[in-house]
């Protein structure tokens, strides 16, 4: 009986069951859309990972390696000194030419059974292997001349065979190898797994724990460091998983206000259920009940919503892809999970409080413990991704928890208040009441500093990257790619229409065990300002992207040994947009690569074009006036789905200061009758509610900046380097600051002045 | 001299499911300036009705009802909703009671609220005078949830006292408070019709205050229920 008369009440109250409905269905959307788009583009990333090295956990690395090393290793591994491996496995990993392609050839020891397995299409028996066969991509079926066992499903350009047979591709002897594959256990490794199937990227979120390795000489490299370019693609999609769940926190926020304007109008009969007998279990029970209907309903929303938001978005950050999504057992739990979760939690949060209200104490426990957990996520850098999300969500409760004492505050200034007797009439309710506001007008903040700190971070990011782009672009035409390279360049050297040629040599090779990209150049005092060095590159010196500057550990001044010689850190360049670190070196150190592009300046750049064009048909070449409207195109492409994730959390933070609002309406039913009875008109009332609307805005907007910069702040200089290795100076963006704070402004003062709706809510009032 | 208040035959009724509710059945009235009318009745006869359709809030099913203003006078039957609205706030005094005041607005606030809703500046000094004389200047600056009952009753007197209104309306003015305070506020109501040559009416249950009234009406619930 009381589950119909609360099934009533929802029927009764149609407009708040549906901004209810619609705000947990919008936060739900949200994590769906990300969720679907994140595990289509993780299954790619982990495809940059050949499946023979992604059995691994680490890899371990150690100068001049040697079979014995590998032999020495394993035989105190079987003796029980690693105690946290599971597996060893020696391995081979170079970049070689195949006539003209530049091939990754992996050997792998065929014998180890547990790991190494080849599959893939075409993938043969065992019994018919050979064992001087190899296993190629397709790109390379019709370049390799060893007989090819299968293809195999990997990135372009590589060949996976036995050590032996690798070997003998390098010319190399048979007690060289590249380094040692071995496969660590942790007791966390299960949890690991189950927290990326449900929040794909997690894992690269997660700080890094590097195993201890007692053995001497060794050094060991995670397998997320070994491959820069899929845990690059992972952070991207953390940092992306966290903002998508901020509609859903401010969806909570949402359900929590809905539920206190809920139970303002049911209490009265709860209370008189009670004195009839109903204990307040069996009530909150009703009640939680309810919730769950409206959670399921709102779950199927959002899942039905977000699939469709991501195929939209998919088009928008990868347009070149087709997405194929698929609605998993793990979606569906996310979905229903998140939003039963949500109307659960916020509806027992809200029961709660009516039943006992708000212990006093914890909130100043808070304002204690709070700050120090913000800091310690900020200060300490192996605590990773998690550790900068965890500060921002520490902050953001802080700014929450902060809302009523200073409502109540600013209630003991209100006297002075100025302006028009009916405005500040309505900017006083905002303090009269904060109960009614406090969470509305948190979730409003929160999704404006949000707004603002990506759009700081987005900003700055941006002036940071156009300002290398400045520096970097210095070239006419760039030519990539192509065995004619060599051709063009003589060619185009005897032209006196170029000005300037530069030759980029490139090789694919290991610092201390870390991927880096070498190039050599010849670094004149023109090539070094390009990054930023006033003089020329000496021979013995080489330039380090910050990148590899942090994945080294080294600074200008320090020594770094690159392929056997020493060479002294000129400089550190910045290089957003890079996957892999990179080593910039002269011509004169000796070290060398492959021609892989030139850089040309012209008096008549298009004239060169031609020319180029002319001598091959093969070569990539680009104006540097393209170069930089590609990269800056895929740059706000990067972050078109960021404005969409923070245009839904603004959304359901206004449905939640409509609901607050309207809640108001309901303490105040006698200040209207009492307005009506003066004679307000409806303009006045317009202008009371609007008065209303725009406080708490500006209420909100003055708690989003401080947390709107603190995020900038965390984004620029903590989430960034940890993620991708660069630092983005944080530049104070009046637009970044000025259209969130305006949007916000707007959703509130809509929220106020929406009318439709509000006489329902009152209808079943007890009349007075 | 002609009447501040004249109704004639007003009728009302409310509906109540498919039930009608007769609550006035031609109601009759005449109450010139300074003169007061006390409405009385038993619970549920209609007092409140009549002042909410006197007031222009409600509007009546049948009947007329002429305010003479000093600047015209009116049928509030032949105004729509938002003409009666425009009348009440600059012709009508209005006491309630209880939630009487603006509770985020202060007692000064509170008191010319309705000279600023109607433009008139000019009006302070009058509102000051008015908090004067009701004992009420001490607590100006003070918003309404610490006042006392009667101290909130002659807030609310003073304001609806503000416009020097033709008519002031006060719906059991004095049903909350204790016999002094009733008194008291009772007091300000029928010297302030006197003085200020108000047309006052009056609802109440209390005999005593309808004894003070220069006239009298009264209401009962025997109208049988019409189908
Ligand atoms: N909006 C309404 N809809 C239906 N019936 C109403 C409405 N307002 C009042 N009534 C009914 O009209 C009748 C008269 O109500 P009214 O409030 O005028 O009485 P009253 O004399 O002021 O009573 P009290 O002394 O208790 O204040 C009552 O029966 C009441 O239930
Ligand atoms: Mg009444």
């Amino acid at each position: 009986m009381i589950a119909r008369a609360l099934l009533r009440f929802l029927q009764r109250t149609p407009l708040s069951t549906l901004m209810a409905v619609l705000g947990v269905a919008l936060g739900v959307t949200s994590i769906v859309s990300v969720h679907l788009i994140s595990a289509t583009v993780a299954e790619r990333l982990d495809e940059l990972i050949p499946r023979q090295l992604a059995g691994f956990t680490h890899f371990l690395h150690r100068a001049d390696l040697q079979a014995d090393n590998y032999f020495d290793l394993r035989r105190r591994w079987r003796s029980g000194a690693l105690p946290d491996v599971e597996g060893l496995s020696p391995l081979i990993d170079e970049s070689l030419l195949v006539d003209t392609r530049q091939v990754r050839a992996i050997g792998v020891d065929l014998f180890s059974a547990d790991i190494g397995v080849v599959e893939g299409a075409g993938s043969a028996a065992a019994e018919e292997w050979r064992w001087d066969g190899v296993w190629v991509d397709e790109s390379l079926v019709d370049v390799v001349r060893l007989p090819v066992n299968g293809i195999i499903a990997a990135p372009p350009g590589t060949l996976v065979g036995d050590i032996g047979v690798v070997q003998d591709l390098l010319g190399w002897p048979s007690s060289r190898i590249s380094y040692v594959g071995a496969r660590f256990v942790s007791p966390w490794d299960d949890l690991r797994s189950l927290g990326e199937a449900l929040l794909p990227g997690l894992d690269a979120g997660l700080p890094e724990v590097t195993p201890a390795l007692s053995e001497a000489g060794w050094q060991i490299v995670s397998l997320a460091r070994q491959h820069p370019a899929s845990q690059f693609g992972k952070s991207v999609l953390f940092n992306i998983s966290a903002l998508g769940a901020l509609a859903l926190l401010v969806a909570w926020f949402l359900m929590y206000q809905v539920a206190v304007s809920w139970l303002r109008r049911l209490w009265p009969v709860f209370e008189r259920l009670h004195v009839l007998g109903v204990s307040w279990r069996e009530l909150g029970g009703y009640f939680a009940a309810a919730m769950l209907v409206l959670g399921v309903v709102a779950g199927g929303l959002g899942l039905a919503a977000g699939y469709l938001l991501a195929v939209q978005l998919y088009g928008i950050a990868i347009p070149q892809a087709e997405p194929e999504f698929s609605l998993d057992a793990w979606v569906v739990l996310k979905a229903a999970g998140s939003s039963v979760a949500v109307c659960l939690l916020g509806g027992a949060v809200a029961f709660n409080r009516a039943r006992h209200g708000i212990p006093a104490e914890r909130r100043l426990h808070a304002a204690l413990i709070l700050p120090l957990a913000a800091l310690a996520g900020v200060a300490f850098d192996s605590s990773g991704l998690i550790g900068g999300f965890f500060s921002i969500a520490v902050l953001s409760v802080l700014t929450a928890l902060a809302v009523v004492p200073l409502l109540n505050r600013l209630r003991l200034h209100s006297q002075r208040l100025a302006g028009p007797l009916l405005v500040r009439l309505s900017l006083r309710e905002l303090f009269w009441y904060p109960r009614e506001f406090s969470i509305a007008l948190a979730g409003l903040s929160l999704a404006v500093a949000t707004a603002i700190g990506v759009g700081l971070m987005i900003d700055s990011f941006r002036a940071d990257f156009s300002r290398m782009l400045d520096r970097r672009l210095t070239y006419d035409v760039v030519v990539r790619g192509g065995d004619e390279l060599a051709g063009i360049a003589s060619e185009l050297a005897a032209t006196p229409d170029v000005s300037r040629l530069q030759r980029y040599q490139t090789v694919a090779l290991r610092i201390e065990g870390a991927p880096f990209e070498l190039i050599v150049t010849k670094v004149d005092a023109f090539e070094a300002a390009r990054y930023g060095l006033s003089t020329p590159l000496a021979p013995d010196a080489a330039l380090l992207s910050e990148q590899g500057a942090r994945t080294l550990g080294r600074g200008p001044g320090d020594t770094l040994e690159v392929d056997g010689r020493e060479l002294r850190v000129a400089g550190v360049f910045s290089s957003f947009g890079d996957l892999v670190p990179r080593v910039i070196v002269d011509r004169g150190s000796g070290l060398t690569g492959r021609l892989e592009s030139l850089s040309i300046n012209a008096d008549d750049p298009a004239r060169v074009l031609g020319a180029i064009r002319s001598l091959s048909s093969a070569a990539e070449v680009e104006l540097q006036a393209d170069l930089r409207r590609i990269a800056l195109d895929t740059f706000d492409q990067t972050f078109a789905i960021t404005a969409v994730l923070i245009t839904i959390a603004m959304v359901v933070a206004g449905i939640g200061v409509y609901v607050a609002v309207t809640t108001l309406r309901l303490n105040r039913r006698s200040s209207t009758r009492l307005l009506h009875g003066l004679g307000i008109v409806r303009g006045e009332s317009a202008l009371m509610d609007l008065s209303l609307g725009l406080g708490l805005g500006a209420m909100a907007v003055v708690l989003a900046l401080p947390l709107g910069l603190a995020f900038g702040w965390i984004l620029c200089e903590v989430i960034n380097p940890r993620a991708f290795g660069w630092t983005v100076a944080l530049a104070l963006s009046a637009d970044a600051l000025a259209t969130p704070a305006f949007w916000g402004l707007v959703a509130a003062a809509v929220a106020g002045v929406l009318r439709f709706g509000r006489d329902e809510e009152g209808t079943h009032v007890a009349r007075t | 001299m002609e009447a501040t208040l004249e109704v004639r035959g007003l009728c009302k009724h409310y509906a109540d499911g498919d039930r009608l509710v007769e609550v006035l059945n031609h109601v009759s009235l005449d109450l010139a300036g300074g003169r007061s009318l006390a409405v009385t009745g038993p619970s549920g006869s209609g007092k409140s009705t009549l002042l909410n359709i006197l007031a222009g809030i409600l509007a009546a099913d049948a009947g007329m009802v002429v305010l003479r203003t000093g600047e015209a006078t009116v049928d509030l039957a032949t105004l729509n909703d938002a003409e009666r609205t425009r009348l009440r706030r600059r012709h009508i005094g209005y006491v309630y009671q209880f939630f009487n005041l603006v509770p985020t607005l202060t007692v000064w606030e509170n008191t010319v609220l309705p000279a600023r809703l109607n433009k008139r500046l000019d009006l302070d000094a009058r509102a000051g005078e008015l908090l004067d004389q009701f004992a009420l200047s001490a607590r100006r600056d003070t918003f309404p949830e610490v006042l006392s009952g009667g101290e909130q009753q002659r807030v609310a007197v003073a304001r609806a006292l503000v416009l020097q209104p033709p008519l002031l309306l006060a719906d059991e003015p004095t049903g909350n408070l204790d016999a002094t305070n009733s008194k008291h506020v009772a007091d300000l109501l029928f010297s302030a019709a006197r003085e200020q040559n108000v047309a006052l009416v009056i609802a109440t249950h209390s005999e005593e205050i309808a004894a003070r009234a220069d006239q009298r009406l009264h209401l009962n619930v025997d109208t049988p229920p019409l189908t």
